[in-house]
């Protein structure tokens, strides 16, 4: 009776510090979601507007389509063009992430099978991200700017490809070194090129796993802002830049568009990291920590 | 005294067939073709960045200098500049306490949430999916979010004083007592998920049976945390430390977007200091001077972290190994 009477209230207080913390990192979320339905007059009234009333697409409309027709107060943007840099977001993201799933995996796989790298190089590797990037970027910019790289889109694929090899060479490695040797010593026999075995064996079998990988490493570049911020002008946006860069020309907050704005950016980060959700242990602790 | 299969294994390497030297020359032509894209990368990019930074940190030069290897050469001055200058103190003081502080604080949260549902209940994957949110927003977001939450007759005070009953109402962007803990909390927010979904991925692997037999003994559920499963997760609690407080030290975008550094200097760590001499100031020498020094800085801790890593990763795969023998 005493033991059944414990377990209830224990079951209790997990639900009740649960729920307290459920609350605390939901609330937030929900915030900006609902400012980007509010209308201007409510996005930071005195008592503060809970729920959007009436709710409105306006801030949506102006900024993803530029239409201004919905509110009474013209809220003139300057110059901004998220759809651009959503363009720009989507290619810089994709291409670098590729580029380091497809480099890191084979790298990863020459580390776990053939010991390419010591244990102790591919610690040293890890320091390619341990280093704060705000110490190197400066020299970055002045390297990129004698190349002609500075504020183009090759340039920031470059610098994030070299950034996330780390990640994609721990996270793939982790992958491939649960895959038995056999059966590429049964192709091996059998003669195929060690290349073929390569991309035709191996990673095929680890193919659900350098998915999560790709996934895992967009999440990391799509946010990415330091570096965007000082390798670009104007010529080339990210979404996080141009998130910070959006105000209003007569009004410095716009409380509304800049939340519609962020949605629009997060939306997908979630989607994606809620589809890998089970491997973003192994991600973030650079394939050590598995599920 | 040399035993027979050494004897055997020695022989057979002096007199290797004409097939096994292809062999082993394939092998290494192969290790070498995988190698050839990360040596270019470090060759192209690393190492001239590193060189580039070596080459201002002892030539006085500024944006209005043209062209910059006209820049003059002046010695260990730009080092002495950072070492005399109080703001780099205060900057190295700031950051290692937001450091610190954000790494405990979400490590602490993080793990007591996963200790609470490490073992299956109702709700569990729900939970889960709301916990995880937070890590899944872009740095720059929660910054504006924040601003949007934080002013001082916004929702986050108003909650709180409708809770308690109490006038709440600290300024937390103007302030500059509140701002640094503002970062702070925001930093832990942010990343206490990733505490959270490693100490959770720790918990349910660490074995069963010692905590069983522990029960079988009558320890207390107390002794049990204390003296199984803690020793048992030293690894993942090293891993969550570490890394989260390497992330930590190079925070920017949040801070940046907030504060600028301000008010007055509450906010200023290491890298906004930093950024706000090389590209504010325009003091691209001393910047680099002081980037040079943060490097080491962070290359020491990093090499400190790394030892711990490499022994605790031996640790995570010995007890990743060992339900596959079992099997």
């Amino acid at each position: 009776m005493t033991k059944s009477r414990r377990r209830r209230i224990s079951a209790i207080v997990r639900y009740t510090v649960l729920t307290v913390w459920a609350l605390i990192a939901f609330f937030p979320i929900y915030w900006i979601v609902a400012t980007s339905f509010k209308i201007d007059t409510q996005w930071f009234a005195w008592p503060p507007v809970y729920v959007p009333n009436p709710p409105t697409l306006a801030n949506y409309l102006n900024v993803w389509l530029g239409k201004e027709e919905y509110t009474t107060t013209q809220y003139a943007i300057s110059s901004q063009k998220p759809l651009y840099s959503l363009r720009n977001s989507i290619v810089i993201a994709t291409t670098s992430t590729l580029l380091a799933v497809v480099f890191g995996s084979v790298i990863a796989y020459g580390v776990s099978r053939y010991r390419i790298l010591s244990d102790a190089r591919m610690f040293q590797l890890l320091m390619l991200r341990m280093i704060p990037p705000i110490v190197v970027v400066a020299p970055l910019s002045l390297y990129y700017s004698a190349l002609g790289l500075l504020d183009t889109m090759s340039g920031l694929i470059l610098i994030y490809f070299v950034t996330s090899l780390p990640y994609a060479v721990w996270m793939a490695k982790s992958f491939i070194d649960e895959v038995p040797r056999e059966i590429e010593q049964a192709a091996e026999l059998l003669g195929a090129s060690r290349w073929r075995t390569i991309f035709e064996i191996v990673l095929p079998l680890v193919r659900s796993g350098l998915v999560a990988t790709f996934l895992f490493i967009l999440i990391l570049t799509w946010s990415e802002y330091l570096l965007a911020f000082i390798l670009t002008k104007t010529e080339v946006t990210t979404l996080p830049i141009e998130l910070s860069k959006y105000q209003g020309s007569t009004e410095g907050r716009v409380y509304g568009r800049q939340a519609a704005l962020a949605v629009g950016i997060t939306v997908p980060l979630m989607i994606v990291g809620l589809a890998i959700r089970r491997h973003l242990a192994r991600g973030f602790s650079f394939g050590m920590v598995r599920r | 005294m040399t035993t027979l299969a050494e004897i055997s294994a020695a022989d057979r390497s002096q007199a290797a067939s004409p097939r096994e030297v292809s062999r082993a020359r394939a092998v290494r032509r192969f290790r070498w073709s995988i190698l050839a894209p990360l040596i270019a990368l470090f060759a192209f990019v690393v190492v001239p960045v590193l060189f580039l930074q070596l080459y201002f940190s002892f030539h006085q030069w500024t944006v209005y200098l043209g062209t910059w290897w006209d820049a003059e050469f002046v010695g260990l001055d730009l080092f002495q500049e950072v070492f005399t200058d109080p703001r780099f103190g205060w900057a190295v003081v700031r950051s290692l306490v937001f450091s610190i502080g954000s790494t405990v604080g979400c490590f602490v949260i993080g793990f007591a949430l996963a200790y609470l549902m490490h073992k299956p209940f109702r709700g569990q994957a729900v939970y889960y999916i709301l916990f995880i949110l937070p890590m899944l927003t872009v740095p720059i977001v929660v910054a504006y979010t924040a601003e949007m939450m934080l002013y001082q007759s916004g929702p986050v005070n108003d909650v709180i004083s409708r809770i308690t009953g109490i006038e709440f109402k600290p300024a937390w962007l103007t302030n500059p007592n509140f701002a640094l803990t503002a970062v702070m909390l925001l930093e832990i927010w942010n990343w206490t998920p990733f505490s959270f979904i490693i100490m959770l991925a720790g918990l349910s692997a660490i074995p069963k049976e010692p905590i069983e037999a522990a029960e079988i003994l009558g320890a207390s559920r107390w002794r049990i945390f204390w003296e199984v499963q803690l020793p048992l997760l030293r690894p993942v609690i090293m891993l969550a430390l570490v890394l989260r407080f390497l992330e930590a030290m190079a925070e920017f975008p949040k801070t940046w977007a907030l504060f600028q550094g301000g008010p007055g200097s509450a906010t200023e760590t290491l890298p906004v200091y930093i950024f706000l001499t090389t590209w504010q100031y325009f003091q691209v020498s001393k910047g680099a001077a002081m980037c040079y020094l943060v490097m080491m800085l962070m290359i020491a801790i990093v090499l400190v972290a790394i030892k711990l890593l490499q022994r605790e990763k031996r640790a995570l795969d010995a007890m990743y190994a060992k339900p596959a023998e079992r099997a």
